[in-house]
């Protein structure tokens, strides 16, 4: 090993985690974490002293897109490339920062070493879109015009970050209210952090006594950062998009400051702060909302909260409050009363499907494993939420663990396993912390471990956290993750319920299945299934983003229609353009016309318009969107998530591509609509899992619903004017000539001309809409 | 024990058999290309995808366990097209030829790549057997050809073509200079005579290969000699007569006939001819219009009206080629209109309906990116294009060898064992049917037994499996994922550093040209 290389760190990684072969991806992981990639002498070093053999070694670190075998800059800059981000510009903020940075085309590095950028499948935080993770700070809404402005944010930040203080937790005696900010990961990107700070400096500065809670996600993306005050009657204020500053006005609004000294020096600075404002504290009249207000009420009055039950009321890790709210009486439940015949009955009353996408019967799967004679068995907790578009899973995993630790030992009670994994997406650090505390938590409480509550019952634990593949959402695939292996999924039968985990039946099921189960057996098979459609009982949660007013978190009964949910629960599209699509269930899914706005929202008939229920994104999209992008944009994302075994897949979801990206492009000739068409369908038909068997869906819908787009691509027009090679960009005699746009041209194509009407050289135009946003008159044209 | 259908035939089979095994157990064939005995089932290729009726799904033969009662169709249109769309996507990324694109140049097909091997072995006697499989009278070709195949040379695009004419001259030279000049075996006497009219190349070489298949052949021509073209209109100082002599001397050594100074026609009525032969060859040169229709015979823009495959008149049992069906007065062009006419003729006559000479299938590269055909030169020598002393002069026997020793191997090392090229051909796919980037060619060969080429690899991974079955401590492995994964050896090693003792092992089990055994010596 080279001199710069640690040669101990690879040992001691070894002797903490062993060395049998199914340890190679947490070692792997852990190596990069130190080093910042796979330097391969280090891999060569492990798999001397280990039973790793270099094939697998290399086979697994190049199957994963979280690993590197090449240095990194010091910071890596995640651009995600998720729907939402995509309909909203991510293409233009990722070569925003490859300009903005100088690197050079090929590399992903910048000359100082300082950024790496990467693209990311999707971080989940549709509603702050397009959204970028630098370290681990997560930052919403960019331009191509705003990435020096993050950059620069993000260095400052790193400098004070060291500086900050520790809070004492306020005395639980005369406490005078408790105020709520949420800290999901939107929250946090939103600015919630910040403001959690600022609070406690204001309680501290005013020796005001309450308790600053953090709360889950609240599911109001669209107003995050939300902060909420409860006063001890019960009466509570909510605050939408409040800023640090305001901390201090509002709690001052609601609360009585401690001692005299620092009512009359809270007094004085009020008064300094209202003479600045100039006013009685209008800065945050602006932020205050209330439930009853329409927007809110139509937001939260059509949802029905079940896997999301006390959202926003309840601190995600705190255990006795989740106990104080019925929590792990299902579990109790099932341990002394419930025999696995009864619990398994009941699930089949509720009708709960699995909420992972397929929507296959929860009782029939619990029943394969229950019925599985094995004296192994296992239940895992699929959280590989890979679906751009879709953020449900994360925000349930932040927001409720104990809940989905529960369901998932309600099913490990039935199933007979007594061991559990929860394999987690790598991008979803704070879901993967939450968790791992409440597991914690639960442990030293008795709810895991042995003997849980006091009988017969034991179950262990563990966190497995994915390396960035989206094929693992694949139940077969993810078991070979777990296992060490390459994520390739196999051909089923024999399904996990047969033969999972090391050849023994597995129970495999959706974060969200779980969420639902305690609710499921507190409340009754027959509750549950008192709500939602015919054949999909209960609620769906929903990650509503892309043009809607109202984006968020929402949790629905099933059989909703599309329309009720885009515009009362969203608030419509905003703006001037209209509604024209909804992309449902991500790249496995399809794009519903607003046409068919009626149709409802449940399995089947998602299924029959061309969509899938999917985990359950809702990407929105209006007549800027153009559908063949769409199309092309999920296709483009399938077809590099293609885990690359079969051929129908790997090679049929590249030719598709090229189809695509030729329509695109202005090349599009005569046939290849129907080409595309027919090799979508033989690919549909013939791929060995579901991600083949899928992708092809956004091409099919959009062919089916929105031809005509295709034919103006062929035609060499993009009619929503979004396909780069098929546009120009104009200025307009609505020009004043501010020069703004030339001002921030990143490519100097505009000559600044003040006064003057402007020009944009079509030449070195590289069509990042800078111009367009920053007109002050609209003057710039698309066309 | 379960029993299901296939093509509704009944079988019954062992609990864990899958449908492959039950297919083999009916006799029904299934193409498999990721398949071994042996190893587990990647169900990685899918061309032996079967339809489940029950289901109406699509599935794998291979690695789908058979179920009670399960109802598989693997004769029917959806099936054929599903493996036809495998077959055309696995081609659609396949860096590989199956035959050189001088052999593809060669108006006669002939296996010229081979060839050039056997005089780089300094093996004379099977050169010139393999070249006298497609080319009758190659030292007079040697001479006059104007060589397509140096055209379509990819050492073009390094430096200069290989000299094929020259080489193959070569080889025709020394066997005819040779006490025993090559004469192949041919099939006994069938009892059925044929007719030439014509002792032109295209004459001469038609007989010859009815010849080797057992028919009794009469040229008739015309003039005093044989030789046609070749002999009137081409100049000695190109063509000496003694060359021209020896070379029909080889077909005359097979029992081949003439009549001269007899024109069809005019001395002779097509009608008799055709009476007392079972069938008739046309091969006499430029013909107009007015005479093709006094023999009864319909007329093209260009000669002779005949079927492009099978070179068949209007009257059944007459053929017609050379440069009485077409324009172009090249020499290859009717000998090899020769050759392939005596196949339409021999399938005629065995009562089978002519469909001509079985075209194999084949894939190319296209165009060959920059640094692809630097990597082409792994195998081959460094020598330049070599000149013989004079214009008139052949190669020497040191030139030969290092002119044969410049040749790139562009064909596949497996042109016969490759599945992918069996099934493309059974199923009759398009190669071309869909377009895009494509893996590049690219070949490694430090191993001393084979050749890997990456860019013919179908990812089917029996190899990674065999090599971890028979624990080589390095061994292969997947590097990437989708549509870039690529069999590879662990930490940038080479192949030889990979199979250490399993390479032969490896190189059967490859079901394409990827891992292939070198063919250092003759195929």
């Amino acid at each position: 090993m080279s001199e710069q290389l640690d040669p101990t760190f690879a040992d001691r990684t070894i002797e903490r985690l062993g060395a049998s072969p199914d340890k190679v991806l947490e070692i792997l992981q852990a190596i990069q974490d130190h080093y910042g990639y796979l330097p391969q002498e280090v891999l060569e070093h492990i798999c001397e002293a280990t039973e790793i053999t270099p094939a697998s070694i290399t086979g697994i670190s190049t199957f994963y897109d979280q690993f590197r075998h090449r240095p990194a800059g010091k910071y890596i800059v995640r651009v995600c490339v998720g729907t939402a981000c995509h309909v909203k510009g991510a293409q233009q903020v990722y070569d925003a920062f490859h300009r903005y940075l100088r690197i050079e085309p090929g590399a992903d590095t910048d000359p100082d070493e300082l950024f790496t950028i990467e693209r990311v499948a999707c971080l989940g935080c549709c509603t702050l879109a397009p959204a970028v993770q630098i370290g681990d700070i997560t930052y919403g809404h960019l331009t191509a015009h705003s990435v020096g402005e993050v950059l620069d944010d993000f260095l400052r930040h790193r400098q004070t970050v060291s500086a900050k203080k520790a809070h004492a937790p306020a005395a639980t005696d005369g406490r005078q209210a408790e105020i709520r900010i949420g800290l999901g990961s939107c929250c946090i990107a939103r600015g919630s952090g910040k403001l959690n700070d600022a609070l406690n400096d204001a309680l501290e500065e005013t020796g005001i006594n309450a308790l600053v809670k953090r709360v889950g996600c609240v599911g109001m993306c669209h107003q995050t950062p939300l902060l909420e005050i409860v006063l001890p009657s019960n009466e509570s204020f909510l605050y939408a998009r409040v800023q640090p500053e305001d901390a201090r006005s509002i709690v001052l609004r609601h609360l009585r400051p401690g001692g005299l000294k620092q009512r009359i020096s809270t007094r004085v600075s009020t008064l300094l702060d209202d003479l600045l404002a100039g006013g009685d504290l209008p800065a945050v009249t602006r932020y205050s909302i209330d439930v009853r207000d329409k927007p809110v009420a139509d937001f939260l009055g059509k949802q029905k909260n079940i896997a999301t039950e006390y959202c926003g009321v309840i601190d995600p890790v705190d255990l006795d409050e989740y106990i104080s709210k019925d929590g792990f009486k299902a579990l109790a439940k099932c341990v002394n009363v419930l025999d696995a015949e009864a619990i398994i009955n009941e699930i089949r009353q509720s009708g709960l499907r699995g909420r992972g996408g397929a929507g296959y019967p929860t009782h029939l799967k619990w029943a394969a494993v229950h019925d599985s004679d094995s004296g192994t068995k296992y239940v895992v907790c699929n959280g590989d939420e890979g679906d751009p578009g879709a953020f449900m899973d994360r925000m349930l995993m932040e927001s409720y663990p104990y809940r989905i630790i529960e369901g998932l030992a309600v099913a490990a009670r039935v199933v007979g396993a007594t061991q559990g994994y929860f394999y987690i997406r790598a991008e979803y650090p704070l879901a993967i912390k939450r968790m791992t505390e409440a597991i914690d938590k639960c442990r030293r409480r008795g709810f895991i471990g042995e003997n849980i509550l006091g009988g017969d019952f034991s179950l262990e634990l563990k966190i497995v956290p994915g390396a960035g593949a989206f094929v693992c959402g694949e139940e077969t695939a993810l078991l070979a993750s777990i296992m060490g292996k390459r994520g390739m999924p196999r051909l089923r039968p024999p399904y996990p319920a047969h033969k999972g985990l090391w050849g023994k039946p597995t129970l495999i099921n959706n974060v969200e299945t779980y969420a639902l189960v305690p609710w499921i057996i507190r409340s009754g098979g027959e509750t549950f299934a008192r709500l939602g459609a015919e054949a999909s009982k209960g609620t769906k949660v929903f990650a509503l983003a892309g043009k809607v007013a109202r984006g968020g978190l929402i949790e629905v009964p099933m059989g909703i229609s599309i329309r009720e949910v885009v515009e009362e629960i969203g608030g419509g599209i905003g703006g001037e353009l209209r509604f024209k699509a909804v992309q449902v269930g991500g790249p496995s899914g399809g794009c519903v016309p607003a046409k068919l706005g009626h149709i409802s929202v449940d399995y089947e008939s998602l299924t029959q318009a061309g969509a899938i229920m999917g985990s359950g994104g809702l990407v929105v999209l209006d007549e800027s969107d153009c559908m063949v992008d769409i199309a092309r944009y999920f296709l483009e994302f399938t077809q590099n998530q293609s885990c690359g075994r079969c051929t129908f897949c790997r090679v049929g979801t590249r030719r598709m591509l090229d189809i695509l990206e030729r329509i695109c492009n202005g090349q599009g000739k005569k046939g290849d609509i129907e080409d595309l068409r027919q090799l979508a369908l033989k690919i549909k038909e013939s791929s060995l899992c579901g991600l083949g068997k899928t992708a092809p869906n956004p091409v099919l819908s959009t062919i089916e619903y929105f031809r005509d787009e295709y034919e103006s691509h062929i035609d060499k027009r993009c009619p929503a004017g979004r396909c780069k090679a098929l546009i120009t960009y104009t200025v307009g005699d609505d020009c004043i000539g501010c020069t703004l746009c030339a001002q921030h041209c990143p490519v100097d194509a505009i000559e600044m001309r003040p006064w003057e009407k402007h020009e944009i050289d079509s030449e070195k135009c590289v069509r990042c809409d800078t111009c367009r946003r920053t007109c002050p008159e609209d003057a710039i044209k698309v066309e | 024990m379960v029993r299901l259908t296939i093509d509704n035939q009944s079988v019954e089979v062992d609990d864990g058999a899958t449908i492959l095994d039950a297919a083999a157990k009916l006799g029904i064939e299934i193409p498999t290309m990721c398949f071994l005995n042996g190893c587990t089932p990647s169900t990685s290729c899918m061309v032996c995808m079967v339809r489940l009726a029950d289901s109406d799904e699509m599935t794998p033969a291979c690695g789908t366990i058979a179920q009670e009662g399960m109802t598989v169709v693997n004769d029917c249109d959806q099936v054929r097209q599903a493996r036809i769309t495998a077959l055309e996507l696995l081609l659609s990324d396949h860096a590989g030829d199956c035959m050189g694109p001088c052999q593809i140049g060669c108006a006669a097909k002939m296996n010229i790549p081979l060839m050039i091997r056997q005089i780089a072995a300094g093996d004379l006697d099977r050169a010139i057997a393999t070249i006298k499989e497609d080319i009758a009278m190659p030292a007079v070709l040697g001479r006059i050809c104007p060589a397509p195949c140096e055209k379509v040379c990819r050492r073009n695009q390094l430096d200069e073509a290989l000299s094929i004419c020259l080489l193959k001259r070569f080889a025709a030279d020394a066997d005819l200079s040779s006490p025993n000049p090559y004469k192949p075996k041919c099939a006994p006497a069938n009892g059925k005579r044929v007719a030439i009219a014509g002792a032109g190349p295209a004459g001469l070489s038609a007989a010859y290969y009815l010849a080797r298949k057992g028919y009794a052949c009469i040229i008739f021509d015309e003039r005093q000699e044989p030789g046609g073209a070749l002999r009137y209109e081409i100049g000695r100082d190109q063509l000496p007569g003694d060359v021209l002599d020896s070379e029909i001397a080889q077909i005359i050594r097979l029992g081949v006939k003439f009549q001269h100074n007899t024109r069809i026609g005019k001395d002779k009525s097509l009608d008799k001819l055709c009476k007392s032969f079972d069938a008739v060859f046309l091969a006499v040169g430029k013909i107009a219009a007015e005479e093709i229709e006094q023999l009864g015979l319909k007329a093209a823009a260009k000669g002779i009206a005949v079927d492009s495959n099978t070179y068949q008149t209007n009257r059944g049992n007459v053929f017609a080629g050379g440069d009485a069906v077409r324009d172009g007065r090249r020499a290859v062009r009717s000998v090899a209109d020769g050759k392939e006419a005596a196949i339409a003729i021999d399938q005629y006559l065995s009562s089978k309906n002519p469909t001509g000479p079985e075209r194999p299938f084949n894939t190319r590269i296209g165009r060959l990116e920059e640094d692809e055909v630097e990597r082409f030169k792994a195998c081959a020598g460094d020598a330049a294009r070599q000149t013989p002393a004079d214009s008139e002069a052949g190669f020497s026997a040191a030139q030969a060898a290092a002119e044969s020793s410049r040749c790139l191997h562009c064909d596949c090392r497996k042109p016969d064992a490759c599945k992918l090229r069996k099934y493309s051909h059974d199923y009759r796919v398009r190669p071309g049917r869909y377009k895009g980037p494509r893996r590049l060619f690219e070949q490694q060969t430090q191993h001393s037994e084979v050749i890997y080429e990456s860019g013919k690899c179908i990812d089917c991974g029996l190899c990674i499996q065999i090599t971890a079955q028979e624990g080589e401590k390095l061994g292969l492995t997947f590097v990437g994922r989708g549509f870039n994964v690529r069999v590879a050896v662990p930490f940038d090693r080479t192949i030889a550093d990979a199979l250490k003792h399993t390479a032969k092992k490896c190189a059967r089990a490859c079901p394409t040209g990827a891992l292939a055994l070198r063919q250092e010596v003759c195929d």
